[in-house]
């Protein structure tokens, strides 16, 4: 479950890195995994995958265009992605329009898979030796092929924003962009490359939450998940190795609760272990307004702004 | 003058559904329903977000310009949800083109889906102005904007679904009636199953909220699932019930599932939640080679499980809406609360033999799924016996009978149907208790 939001904060960690916020990570996600759903049907999951990657990509070019280029305000143009995402993903999975796409898409398939509201899942792959570990070796080490994944891009993407010259580069963008432009960084290059990240991981996340996670497709099957990946990024202090203890506890706590239940716990109050995570997200907020916790963690300090060139 | 100004603000489903307009246009254009094309894209241009369909056995007359003999009934209907949902919304739309294939005289039947509770005021008016004649709201939390505007348009009629207010009962106007199709006595019969099948003695039940009607869908199933499993064993049966506090949720059901298998080593799971998510888990788990049982629930969902599925609760709406079509075009509108069971609706509504048992088969408002092979066969004629004699009423659940001749207490050890005593309407549609082989608390 935590995968979900750990794959959408990534990128969206990197976007936020170099000064663009992607508020329509809701709107990529869910389309990433309307995408995953038809193509999963059509032609299998290596398909799916890479077209839900390739959607994400399209739309975050939109984001970029508009945000860095034109510079409109980001706000804006991350939630009318996110609406326009919410909309076109029902209307494509609308059933006679699916039907359609489907049967235009692969005209072998048979009748029951053009109205079908499921995909085949991702298969699990137990890692070798370490799922024949007792009791833990089934619930850490039997997943499907994104949660491991999910896991060495967070190591790898730390690794890059923090230790190499790239990271360097895109952290100086978000925090003195003209400053960065001095220096010979091509500030929009940049941008461009972290925001087109964000959409690819964001529509990721979605095709993963779908195939790999849960695939039965309803109307807005992510549910809000994009906004709680944002949260996650705040809370994560815009760090990937953190981003991955955040994701599971996110995820973890959604899960979580139906356990205690089965304790005794939790089910005459439903709604206070699931707003702990907000909570957390709050108190972090807090703290990072803080002046010097600030400095220490680094926030992004020009994250929401435009950077225009005659400006500077 | 609230509910107008309701109507007025555009939400973004409403707007999604002018584009869905837009799309059916095309769908129709390209010849499902030839005739109406040129209706269906007037309609897809007006600002009212609805969507429309329109079925007439007499396409012909209506591509004419020739004055039409008869003025079709219209009919209009709200859904909370999706028709995409494949759980509640899904099937009251079924029962919705069922009612207008079968009712032989023009109709032409408008929905609203995705409609919020707190909006449908407007929502009726604006089908009101639409012309409607009759109109179906079929979420408990329409009830009382239902009854006040029925209040308002004496000369519509209203039906409303799952509640209890209607001209019938007294507490509504005379043109409002209320109807459900109801499950317990189909959830005792997958009880039945699931105790037939359990080999660790141990059923789940994915709960969405603690109200009466899903509290006695779970007494139902775990008294049934003891009936089964005690006459096997001599043991009693052991339920868990994990509530997810959502109608619609499939990944919440999902992570309850898991719970009761993990954690309590259930191996057949019941369910009152919109998807198959559930049947989707035991699949899951049958493919990994550890034998989990579960349903269908409203619909027909063995596609979603095929080894996992053991039979199931399904509705068909179609037959009380088509006896309100009736009503309304024959003038002969009386206030009725109908509550369909076993038997209702059906064509031949008496016991018949075991061996003729129409358990499995589509039927009346409320019958059974197909029953898997791997219940076992006296299990099977025990199901189709108990499914025979509820058509006529001869077997209550909620009876000594029921729970092997014991009484049936709740958790407290209070006797809550005695030796001679059968539950009646008002006992179940105010269900707080949960029976006795139940280990978690009810909620409150």
């Amino acid at each position: 479950m935590g995968t979900i939001y750990l794959i959408a904060s990534l990128g969206e960690v990197y976007a936020e890195r170099s000064g663009v916020l992607n508020l329509g990570l809701e709107g990529m996600m869910i389309m990433g995994a309307a995408i995953s759903f038809i193509f999963t049907i059509a032609y299998g999951h290596l398909v799916a995958i890479l077209m839900a990657a390739l959607i994400g990509v399209l739309m975050s070019l939109i984001l970029a265009v508009m945000a860095i280029h034109l510079r409109l305000n980001q706000v804006i143009v991350g939630l009318a992605l996110t609406l326009l995402g919410l909309g076109l993903s029902g209307l494509i999975t609308f059933p006679d329009i699916r039907r359609r796409i489907l049967s235009s898409l692969n005209p072998s398939l048979p009748e029951s898979m053009l109205m079908i509201q499921q995909a085949e899942k991702l298969p699990e792959i137990p890692i070798p030796l370490l799922s024949q570990i007792p009791l833990i070796g089934k619930t850490f080490f039997t997943h499907n092929i994104l949660v491991y994944t999910s896991l060495i891009l967070a190591i790898i993407m730390w690794f890059i924003l923090f230790k190499t010259r790239y990271g360097l580069i895109i952290r100086s963008v978000g925090e003195n962009p003209s400053m960065a432009d001095s220096l010979g960084v091509n500030v929009f290059l940049v941008r461009y490359v972290t925001v087109v990240i964000s959409g690819l991981f964001a529509s990721l996340a979605g095709a993963y939450f779908f195939i790999g996670f849960h695939p039965f497709w309803r109307e807005g099957v992510t549910a809000g998940r994009g906004f709680i990946s944002l949260a996650l990024v705040i809370l994560a202090t815009w760090n990937p190795l953190r981003a991955i203890l955040g994701a599971y506890l996110f995820g973890g706590v959604e899960t979580f609760q139906y356990r205690l239940q089965l304790f005794g716990l939790g089910a005459q109050s439903p709604y206070f272990l699931a707003m702990l995570p907000y909570i957390i997200t709050i108190i972090t907020l807090i703290l990072i307004s803080i002046e010097s916790i600030r400095k220490r963690i680094g926030v992004p300090a020009s994250l929401g702004t435009p950077y225009s060139r005659e400006e500077a | 003058m609230d509910e107008r100004s309701l109507n007025k603000k555009l939400s973004r489903r409403d707007f999604l559904g002018i584009t869905k307009t837009a799309a059916i246009g095309g769908v129709v254009a390209a010849g499902v329903i030839g005739g109406v094309a040129g209706y269906v894209a007037g309609t897809g241009a007006a600002p009212a977000p609805l969507t429309v369909t329109k079925t007439t056995t007499e396409v012909k007359e209506v591509t004419r310009t020739v004055p039409e003999p008869v003025k079709p009934l219209k009919v209009g209907y709200i859904y909370v949800g999706p028709i995409g949902d494949y759980g509640w919304s899904y099937g009251h739309d079924r029962g919705r083109r069922w009612a207008d294939e079968r009712f032989g005289k023009p109709v032409e039947s408008i929905y609203m889906e995705s409609v919020p509770e707190a909006e449908v005021g407007g929502a009726i008016t604006s089908l009101i102005e639409k012309g409607v004649d009759l109109v179906f709201t079929t979420s408990f939390g329409y009830m009382d904007p239902t009854a006040e505007a029925a209040a308002k348009y004496p000369d519509k009629h209203f039906v409303h679904i799952s509640g209890y207010r209607s001209g019938a009962a007294g507490n509504a106007p005379e043109n409002m009636s209320a109807a459900f199709a109801e499950f317990y006595q189909l959830y005792y019969l997958n009880g039945l199953a699931a105790g037939a099948v359990t080999e660790t003695g141990v059923v789940g039940y994915v709960g969405a909220y603690p109200i009466p009607e899903v509290v006695r869908h779970i007494n139902a199933f775990v008294l049934g699932a003891n009936y089964a499993y005690k006459k096997r064993t001599g043991k009693n049966i052991k339920a868990h019930v994990s509530w997810i506090f959502e109608w619609v949720a499939p990944e919440k059901a999902r992570a309850a599932a898991i719970a009761l298998v993990e954690e309590k080593n259930c191996d057949v799971l019941a369910f009152t939640e919109d998807t198959p998510a559930v049947l989707q888990v035991a699949e899951e788990y049958q493919k990994k080679g550890r034998r989990v049982w579960s349903f269908s629930h409203y619909s027909d969902m063995k596609e979603y499980g095929p080894t996992a599925h053991l039979t199931g609760q399904i509705a068909n709406w179609g037959p009380i809406y088509l006896e309100f079509y009736r009503m309304v075009a024959t003038n002969s509108w009386q206030s009725v609360d109908i509550w369909t069971r076993i038997g209702d609706y059906m064509p031949w509504r008496w016991r018949l033999p075991e061996e003729k048992s129409t358990a499995g088969k589509p039927e009346g408002t409320v019958y059974l799924a197909p029953l898997n092979p791997v219940i076992p066969s006296e299990w099977q004629r025990e199901i189709k016996r108990r499914y025979e004699e509820m058509k006529e009423l001869l077997f209550e659940p909620f009876s000594v009978e029921g729970n092997l001749g014991e009484p049936i207490r709740d958790q407290d050890g209070e006797v809550r149907i005695k030796v001679g005593e059968r539950a009646d309407h008002d006992m179940l549609w105010s269900m707080d208790w949960h029976v006795e082989y139940i280990e978690e608390r009810l909620p409150r």
